[in-house]
């Protein structure tokens, strides 16, 4: 991903809110360092500065713009894009809710009209064989039908910027059959048909399916299911955020995996992690953004 | 095999064992003649039930044949169609048909808890059409009896229909779920469970048949307009098979096929222990003949 970006050989400007975080300065210097960005801290100057000082980032190389609070200083941040005077916006250390407010205010925000918001991340991890896409595991809690397609899209829409034309989609369950019990499958056999039809483009899609039968070959051996996807998945749509957050949160912590994740529906991208993110995490996401940008 | 007409009815019962038909309320005019005709033919041996003296006074007037036809005299008409209902459940026939009594009465012998014909499945109506624009017979149902069916009653609709064309000889039929457009619209219920049915025949929980919908009438039976619309599909212009999603639609379909294309019908309703013929009073003799033979036919 890096390397693609890097290919861009084009220097995307990010508009850190509330900078002083020693994990977003250091990730931000990175992506510096690697000449595909340049970054606009707001925040508290003496305190980017202290924390520039502290891990040897000369804090020249960072313009710096002052703001009292963290609100105000989302608020500068989604301005300098919506001006173009950026082309990211990144959360530093405001909380969530704040750092959205700003991004989706219907006046002064960067919210596409009528677009859904939600969240797709890319997982690398020694275990598969390729890049993995999942969403949503940090938006919306329990997505409907339109949810779903848009998530669907903004995935579609990642994989193709890695170079994936056709991506396979596996809309994740517990299983592979189709109950009327199960609110999630009668969702994905509409979207299956949807695909089918041309009304979601450029995908092979197939669902339900368990996280065996969209990852695993041995699995559709053994079960005998004729899928499409055939245990090569490379994106995993997840019925609700309560789901696919603990799947890849997993993966980090067991199987070695890194996430690089972003928010669509915006006019530019937006990259939103946990505050406790490590910094090389949140370098993969500015280098995300910058190639979705 | 495919039907390419209805006369290939008659080629898939001839020969056979005769089935045995029994007429419930056999005194009715529209149906005698249809009965005595495939009497004669060799492919039912009639059990008329019903007002004894009347249908011999209608077989005189029109000059048919009933020498030697078993006839049971029961001149009430409920008492009749119960007769004829018990006699099919306790095995002594093997296509059941309606005379002169209305639809609702029969169908409430054949529900009957002690005696009737329920079998656990839904009783839905099946119809096979001949129509000289396309190139096959097709089948549509459910034209007649289930008005609104929900999911759960559209599978068993397609299961009854499914069985009873594998009887007549194909094997995976071709099933298109009819909806007013081939996309998928979260507004159209039709549509949502032609996407529910394909998927559950994808994943063998419908079996014996190739299920695709939502597909559009046009698409369904016509591959340049399933082209012309770049479908992909083993359904879209080659159905064997088209379900309606209600009463509405299949019935306008029926008649409009009947009156404007000159369509040849034959039907029967499955679902029942054995089949059923119940036919109408507006349908031709050959309908009713025609259904008789394909009323054989599912009975194998």
């Amino acid at each position: 991903m890096v390397d693609n970006v890097r290919a861009l050989k084009k220097k995307h400007r990010i508009a850190v809110a509330w900078a002083q975080d020693p994990n977003t300065v250091g990730a931000v210097s990175k992506a510096v360092d690697k000449g595909f960005a340049e970054a606009v801290m707001i925040g508290i100057p003496d305190e980017i500065t202290r924390i520039c000082r502290e891990n040897k980032i000369d804090p020249a190389r960072f313009r710096i713009i002052e703001s009292e609070n963290e609100m105000n200083a989302s608020r500068e941040a989604v301005r300098l894009v919506r001006s173009g005077s950026a082309d990211i916006v990144m959360k530093g250390l405001v909380g969530t809710d704040k750092f959205l407010q700003a991004v989706m205010d219907k006046e002064n925000g960067i919210m596409l009209p009528n677009a859904v918001l939600s969240y797709v991340g890319a997982i690398e991890m020694p275990a598969y064989h390729k890049l993995l896409f999942i969403t949503d595991p940090a938006v919306i809690p329990f997505p409907d039908l339109d949810q779903k397609v848009a998530m669907a899209e903004y995935a579609i829409e990642m994989a193709a910027k890695f170079g994936i034309e056709k991506p396979r989609i596996a809309l994740i369950g517990a299983s592979e059959k189709m109950s009327r019990h199960f609110r999630n499958s009668v969702d994905y056999s509409v979207m299956c048909k949807m695909a089918e039809r041309g009304q979601i483009k450029n995908c092979i899609m197939d669902g339900p399916l368990d996280i065996f039968l969209a990852l695993d070959k041995k699995s559709i051996d053994i079960k005998g299911v004729k899928t499409p996807i055939d245990g090569d998945a490379d994106i995993l749509l997840f019925p609700s955020l309560e789901s696919c957050n603990p799947f890849y949160k997993g993966l980090m912590l067991f199987a070695g995996g890194e996430l690089a994740g972003l928010i669509r529906g915006t006019q530019k991208p937006v990259v939103l992690m946990s505050r406790s993110e490590s910094e090389n995490s949140k370098f993969y996401c500015i280098a995300l953004a910058c190639l979705m940008a | 095999m495919v039907l390419k007409s209805l006369n290939d009815l008659k080629d898939i019962v001839s020969g056979g064992p005769r089935k045995k038909l029994v007429v419930a309320t056999a005194q009715d005019q529209h149906s005698l003649g249809a009965v005595i005709r495939a009497w004669k033919d060799d492919i039912i041996e009639p059990i008329l039930i019903g007002d004894k003296e009347g249908i011999q006074n209608i077989c005189a007037a029109n000059n048919y044949d009933i020498s030697g036809a078993r006839i049971i005299h029961e001149p009430d008409i409920e008492m009749a169609v119960e007769m004829s209902v018990k006699m099919v459940s306790s095995k002594q026939g093997d296509i059941l048909m309606k005379g002169k009594v209305g639809t609702s009465t029969l169908l409430k012998c054949v529900l009957n808890k002690e005696w009737g014909l329920r079998t656990g499945n839904l009783l839905s109506h099946f119809a096979l059409f001949e129509v000289e624009t396309y190139p096959k017979v097709i089948a549509v149902t459910d034209v007649a009896m289930n008005i609104a069916p929900n999911l759960k009653e559209k599978i068993s609709i397609i299961n009854n229909s499914v069985s009873c064309l594998i009887k007549l000889g194909y094997k995976m039929p071709k099933v298109a779920v009819l909806g007013a457009v081939e996309m998928v619209n979260e507004n159209m219920e039709a549509t949502l469970d032609a996407a529910l049915l394909s998927k559950m025949n994808q994943r063998d929980q419908i079996r014996n048949c190739i299920i695709d919908g939502p597909l559009a009438f046009d698409n369904a039976v016509s591959l340049e307009s399933a082209r012309h619309k770049g479908i992909r599909s083993e359904v879209a212009g080659d159905t064997d098979l088209l379900l309606m999603p209600d009463i509405e639609v299949g019935n306008v379909l029926y008649k409009s096929l009947v009156f404007f294309a000159k369509a040849k019908v034959a039907s029967v309703i499955l679902g029942a222990r054995v089949p059923i013929v119940l036919t109408s009073r507006s349908d031709s003799e050959q309908a009713k003949y025609d259904s008789i033979l394909l009323s054989a036919a599912a009975s194998k």
